[in-house]
């Protein structure tokens, strides 16, 4: 039995020597993790500042909408927001992307950052738009009147009483959507933006290896969305503490 | 304010309808300063949508409401200025369930006429003594019964110091047992004069708190009295077989 253990140990220590040489290829020789670095810096900043502007967009669009399901109020504006809604869902987020560098901002030297941002913003605004106006048509009708029979306008109710309520429950939905947007950066590459993704395919078309940098990129997507899902769960708890 | 007596609404060939369906059908009618109005009617008569059309959660088809000599269907007027005069108690209550009872008595006041949050709250807090609720001013309405939200639902109203109070079936939605609870600070309210309309089933206490009834039947009022001779000698047919049913 010993012997057996101690040559499984000395193979076994021939792959650490393995790991370790392939290691050093792929991260630490000519600064090579400096790649994953930059690429990560940018992965998050676009999904920062997508984020922000799909929340601004989205809540706007959800408002409009629901205004006009609510009270017929709108039509026009309410016309355009369903065409962006059509146009933005039913394309392919990469294709958007491409259209927003290479037609769009074709003729100007646009800062790449701005293009992707604003490209993942715009898609990003759809879909939270969506979710956020099924949280406002989830609230019971009766908080509007209720809102409305106090003396509040019909913007001061939406902000004080009914945005409060569907902004919670639609948090999950909300979370879940940005967590896809953090993984569907990973498309930056095609307009030449070096993201976390690209970052690690840099690596591999130097080192000739998939396997550490591909690994590698995966296991830092997965730590950022574990991490973020943990937060969201924090979060949603402390919001219901109204309800029991 | 109004002195007892004076006339506050005057309604005139009131009509609401939705789309072919008339729910009201030329409604006129007159509420008074101090006056408790409690209106009854089988379910579909229209006297909800009476009530809600007195603080416009129902835009009149035809005809007018004036409140102290402001037209208020005109649509000039400020809704919103107008409805802070106006107190309305649900039957489903729609306290603001993510707000606690203290904030939900402070929020229109604050926010609204512009209060200093310790004013707000020293008043709110008055009301919730009023009420025997003055330990909940911390918890949240879901963690409440029944009838302890309808009277937080009653001085939410309060807070604004309105000058007419609308009930719409206020204890309909609740266990019998907490109903009393509930009209117990309905009748009070009426003693100290406030101007009171509601829409209610529970004719015991339409006949010791009312001033005056409404039967409401198919969009039309078809009996108005004072609450002796509605429920001893009522005249039409129609309330005849209702009070027949239910009494």
């Amino acid at each position: 039995m010993h012997g057996m253990a101690r040559l499984l140990v000395r193979e076994g220590c021939g792959d650490v020597e393995d790991f370790k040489v392939r290691f050093y290829t792929n991260f630490i020789k000519d600064d090579r993790y400096m790649y994953l670095v930059k690429g990560l810096g940018n992965t998050l900043a676009i999904t920062f500042l997508a984020v922000l502007l799909g929340i601004a967009l989205g809540f706007l669009v959800a408002i409009i909408r629901s205004t006009y399901d609510k009270t017929g109020k709108g039509r026009i504006l309410n016309l355009i927001c369903k065409i962006y809604l059509t146009v933005i869902r039913g394309t392919p987020m990469m294709v958007q992307l491409m259209i927003m560098c290479y037609v769009v901002f074709g003729k100007y030297n646009m800062n790449k950052l701005i293009v992707a941002t604003l490209a993942f913003g715009i898609n990003s605004g759809a879909y939270v738009a969506e979710i956020v106006r099924s949280g406002i048509m989830s609230i019971d009708p009766g908080q509007l009147e209720a809102g409305r029979s106090l003396g509040f306008s019909y913007p001061q109710t939406m902000w004080y009483i009914i945005m409060p309520q569907a902004f919670k429950n639609v948090l999950p939905a909300l979370a879940n959507e940005f967590i896809v947007l953090l993984k569907e950066t990973s498309v930056c590459g095609y307009i030449g933006m070096m993201d976390l993704t690209r970052g690690g395919d840099i690596i591999r078309s130097r080192t000739y290896e998939a396997f550490m940098p591909l690994i590698a990129v995966a296991i830092i997507y997965l730590i950022m969305v574990v991490v973020l899902s943990g937060l969201v769960g924090k979060l949603e708890r402390r919001l219901r503490t109204s309800e029991r | 304010m109004s002195g007892k007596g004076e006339i506050l609404f005057q309604i005139d060939n009131l009509c609401k309808a939705f789309g072919s369906n008339l729910v009201l059908d030329h409604i006129s009618t007159e509420i008074k300063s101090g006056e408790v109005v409690v209106i009854v009617g089988p379910s579909g008569s229209g006297k909800s949508t009476f009530l809600r059309s007195l603080n416009l959660l129902e835009m009149p088809t035809s005809g007018t409401i004036t409140f102290e000599g402001m037209n208020i269907t005109d649509k000039k007027t400020d809704i919103n200025k107008y409805r802070q005069k106006i107190g309305m108690v649900f039957q489903h209550f729609n306290l603001f369930p993510h707000k606690t009872i203290l904030e939900n008595l402070t929020l229109a006041p604050i926010k609204l006429l512009n209060k200093p949050k310790e004013e707000a709250e020293k008043e709110a807090r008055a009301l919730l003594q009023r009420v025997g609720l003055e330990e909940k001013e911390n918890a949240y309405p879901a963690q409440l019964s029944g009838g302890q939200k309808q009277r937080i639902a009653i001085v939410r109203s309060l807070a604004m110091h309105p000058e007419v109070m609308l009930f719409d079936e206020p204890t309909s939605a609740l266990d019998p047992e907490m109903v009393g609870e509930v009209l117990n600070v309905m009748g009070d309210l009426a003693k100290e004069g406030m101007t009171m309309v509601i829409v209610t089933h529970e004719m015991g206490f339409a006949r010791e708190v009312g001033t005056r009834m409404l039967f409401i039947d198919e969009g039309v009022i078809k009996e108005e009295s004072n609450p002796k001779d509605f429920f001893e000698n009522p005249s039409h047919p129609r309330l005849q077989e209702f009070l027949s049913k239910i009494i």
